[in-house]
């Protein structure tokens, strides 16, 4: 498991990425991130829903209420062109992080 | 079937938002937990062990609860500062400068108060009008919703703002002037710097301080006696 520090800092990436396929709700999203990441990121309501707030107010996701094919009515979040937009430095950021930090435990190793 | 928005209404008591705006977020946090139950009764456990489960992997409520105010209310936060400070300051700020403007396009020139070496020019018909000015911008502020403190501010911005032009003007122009090879008398600076300060800055400050604090004590007398008349 990653800890929640960590985590936090990854949240904002791994939501804008699984929206990228297609609109989801809260709960798909956050099996969809479980799943994918085989469970090393796992989301609880506090993690997920502020996020969700908070990316709906920078204008990067769009949430609306739609009624499922079970008659279901979810609140269903969507990547703006905003959102769009900010994915790849985000992503960039990311893999330059990581890939210096592999770097870093290689030489410490070495 | 279970009502989960009455069980994510009771743990999230007291999650002050605007009626519909918490209305939806209740309505989320239940789907939520709905699809969590229905997902572990798929598994096979017993609705009681599915919903308890739901809710305990809900995470920690208050939690939850403070930040979805903080992420709501970050904006209603900022909209109350405008209102509250950046308008009224704002106000008494433009009021004042042309208050000024005017009173010198009449030729109403500066004064010096007394004679000899360290008489400080005050411009006293502008003094004169100023507490009047505070008085507005405390009266605006405090019509918003300002504290106390956020009154106060909002009817001496002008010379706060004043402040902050002196402090940014006088090393800029000593700069410019050392740049340029002139000499500089470090010593006439400040004694050119604490009058002006005086003259432009404190007692400007006191004049709108003096308006402000009338008008907070008026403001809040009135909103006293009209509390005490519906009571």
């Amino acid at each position: 498991m990653i800890a929640p520090g960590i985590k936090r800092g990854t949240a904002e990436l791994a939501v804008l990425s699984v929206l990228e396929d297609g609109p989801l709700h809260g709960y798909e999203m956050a099996r969809r991130i479980e799943e994918q990441t085989h469970g090393s990121l796992r989301f609880t309501l506090a993690s997920l829903y502020p996020l969700l707030y908070r990316l709906e107010k920078r204008g990067w996701v769009r949430g609306a209420w739609e009624t499922s094919g079970t008659g279901r009515r979810r609140r269903c979040y969507r990547l703006t062109p905003q959102g769009k937009k900010k994915l790849s430095p985000i992503r960039k950021e990311w893999d330059e992080l990581f890939r210096a930090l592999r770097r870093l435990t290689k030489v410490s190793h070495a | 079937m279970r009502d989960w928005r009455a069980l994510v209404e009771e743990r999230l008591a007291g999650l002050a938002l605007e009626p519909e705006e918490r209305t939806e977020v209740i309505a989320e946090v239940a789907a939520h937990l709905e699809d969590t139950c229905d997902e572990m009764l798929r598994q096979g456990m017993t609705e009681e062990e599915a919903v308890r489960r739901a809710l305990s992997q809900a995470g920690n409520w208050k939690d939850l609860r403070r930040k979805i105010l903080t992420e709501k209310r970050r904006e209603q936060i900022m909209e109350k500062r405008i209102r509250q400070l950046w308008i009224p300051g704002f106000l008494t700020l433009i009021l004042s400068m042309l208050f000024l403007t005017v009173l010198y396009r009449l030729g109403l020139r500066a004064r010096l108060v007394w004679s000899g070496p360290n008489a400080i020019l005050l411009y006293t018909p502008w003094l004169a009008g100023l507490p009047l000015i505070g008085a507005l911008g405390a009266y605006v502020s405090a019509r918003a919703g300002g504290s106390r403190g956020t009154v106060l501010l909002a009817s001496v911005f002008p010379a706060l703002a004043l402040t902050f032009a002196f402090l940014f003007m006088f090393p800029f122009s000593l700069t410019i002037e050392l740049i340029a090879g002139k000499p500089v008398d470090f010593s006439s600076v400040a004694t050119v710097l604490l009058k002006d300060g005086i003259g432009w800055l404190v007692v400007p400050g006191a004049a709108l301080l003096a308006g402000g604090l009338l008008a907070r004590v008026l403001v809040s007398t009135r909103a006293s006696s009209r509390n005490t008349a519906t009571s």
